[in-house]
């Protein structure tokens, strides 16, 4: 209050006048005034001190580069191509590389880009992943033989490898036995019809069941041996060995 | 023919569908709303963002320009202030509004916003200079409410005068002077409080 009654300026002048003042622009009579009123006021000085200081910082700060690309992609979503002019020619002088740079940038201008470059990298480390986990390596490659001749070989051989695991699967078996059983089990007619009228000879399966039976029995059935039906199915060498004997 | 009537003339020629014009245009002004949208934002790919936004709604509102009543750049401007005002309402770029004690993003082992605002060069003239100054200077920027922090950038970054603020803000001159006056204040205040020797 001191400061307003000897400098004849109140403190909210002072406040209006503070950016003019800080610019240098007061006229001579309010400079006057303004600076008595600074010197009798402390909080106004204050003020004035922190005004300038923040000032000053702020001109400190200088203007930022902005992005390389950024004119080119502006004009990319707006006008949707870059116009001839805006092709930056490398200045004569340069060398082959920089006239090559200059020409080549605008084309990747969109892929190059932090985002781009992220995703670029996640999906190289994902293959690098997968492909290690697969068992390949790139080291492998200088041993692959790249002539036509060997090309030729790694092809067919490849080709053969796959169709002897195709064949070889366990899953085509199965399924070809399937189809069997089911083939067999549509038909059971026709294998009835096909059967011999004469009940002494027996089928094929009959056979075999008994081959089964005969494999299901141990040597803890000694009676069996005797029996004329094994007889029969006497291997030709224990015939020979027999004969032999 | 003075700059005001050239770059009218280069907005006609731009409305007519003149690609080159419009080229033109980008190349002298990208620079300018890059920065401001960067003193904005505080982040160079959010700048780079905004700024291509801007230019798209600029492209697609040219013909609405009226040179009769406010200069190109002033209108640019407005553009980019509104569009910078719409981005903050979105909540994309809140003030930072942390404890000086807090560390961005919270991390623990993160170096406070006051030991970033911290100096430890020797001189104040060599740390005005420094890009570690500039960076402490651009962080308490942002700890500004957005009503100061874009008066002062328009003022002191832009050098635009207290009428084109106005122009731009809606807001009456007084109001301009004061919220300068206040965010100057502000942000002496904010690094004063970490570095008084500075000061």
């Amino acid at each position: 209050m001191d400061g307003e009654a000897k400098s004849g300026m109140q403190c909210v002048e002072f406040e209006a006048w503070l950016a003019e003042a800080l610019d240098a622009t007061l006229p001579g009579s309010t400079l006057a005034a303004f600076e008595a009123h600074q010197q009798a006021c402390p909080a106004c000085a204050a003020m004035y001190r922190e005004a300038a200081a923040g000032m000053h910082w702020l001109n400190g700060l200088e203007d930022v580069e902005p992005p390389r690309h950024l004119v080119h992609n502006i004009l990319a979503q707006t006008i949707g191509s870059v116009p001839e002019a805006s092709a930056q020619a490398a200045p004569a002088g340069e060398g082959w590389f920089a006239k090559l740079k200059a020409r080549v940038a605008p084309v990747f201008a969109p892929v190059m880009t932090p985002r781009f470059a992220m995703s670029f990298g996640m999906a190289f480390f994902s293959i690098t992943m997968l492909a290690n986990i697969a068992g390949f390596r790139v080291g492998d490659l200088k041993h692959v033989d790249l002539s036509a001749k060997g090309l030729q070989k790694t092809y067919y051989s490849t080709e053969a490898r796959v169709v002897r695991y195709y064949e070889n699967i366990r899953l085509v078996y199965e399924i070809e036995s399937r189809v069997r059983d089911l083939r067999r089990a549509a038909t059971p007619e026709k294998q009835e019809e096909n059967t011999p009228k004469s009940p002494d000879k027996k089928t094929g399966s009959q056979e075999q069941d008994r081959k089964y039976q005969n494999y299901s029995r141990d040597e803890s059935q000694p009676l069996l041996a005797s029996c004329p039906a094994v007889v029969e199915q006497e291997s030709p060498q224990a015939r020979l060995n027999r004969r032999t004997v | 023919m003075d700059d005001h009537q050239a770059v009218n003339a280069l907005v006609r020629r731009c409305v007519a569908g003149d690609a080159a014009a419009w080229q033109e245009i980008v190349q002298q002004y990208h620079r300018r709303i890059y920065n401001i949208c960067y003193r904005f934002s505080g982040s160079p790919d959010d700048a780079s963002d905004l700024t291509q936004e801007v230019f798209i709604k600029v492209y697609r509102t040219l013909s609405s320009f009226d040179g009769t009543r406010a200069a190109f750049m002033t209108w640019v401007t407005t553009v980019t202030r509104n569009l910078l005002v719409d981005h903050f309402r979105k909540g994309k770029y809140d003030r930072i509004t942390d404890s000086l004690e807090a560390t961005p993003g919270n991390q623990e082992d993160g170096l406070t916003v006051g030991e970033q605002l911290e100096d430890h060069s020797p001189s104040p003239e060599e740390q005005v200079q420094s890009q570690q100054t500039r960076k402490m200077v651009q962080t308490a920027l942002q700890q500004l409410s957005p009503e100061l922090r874009e008066a002062v950038i328009l003022r002191d970054l832009q050098d635009m005068d207290y009428k084109e603020i106005a122009l731009v803000l809606k807001i009456p001159e007084g109001t301009v002077k004061s919220r300068i006056n206040r965010g100057r204040t502000e942000l002496a205040r904010l690094l004063q409080r970490n570095y008084r020797q500075v000061i």
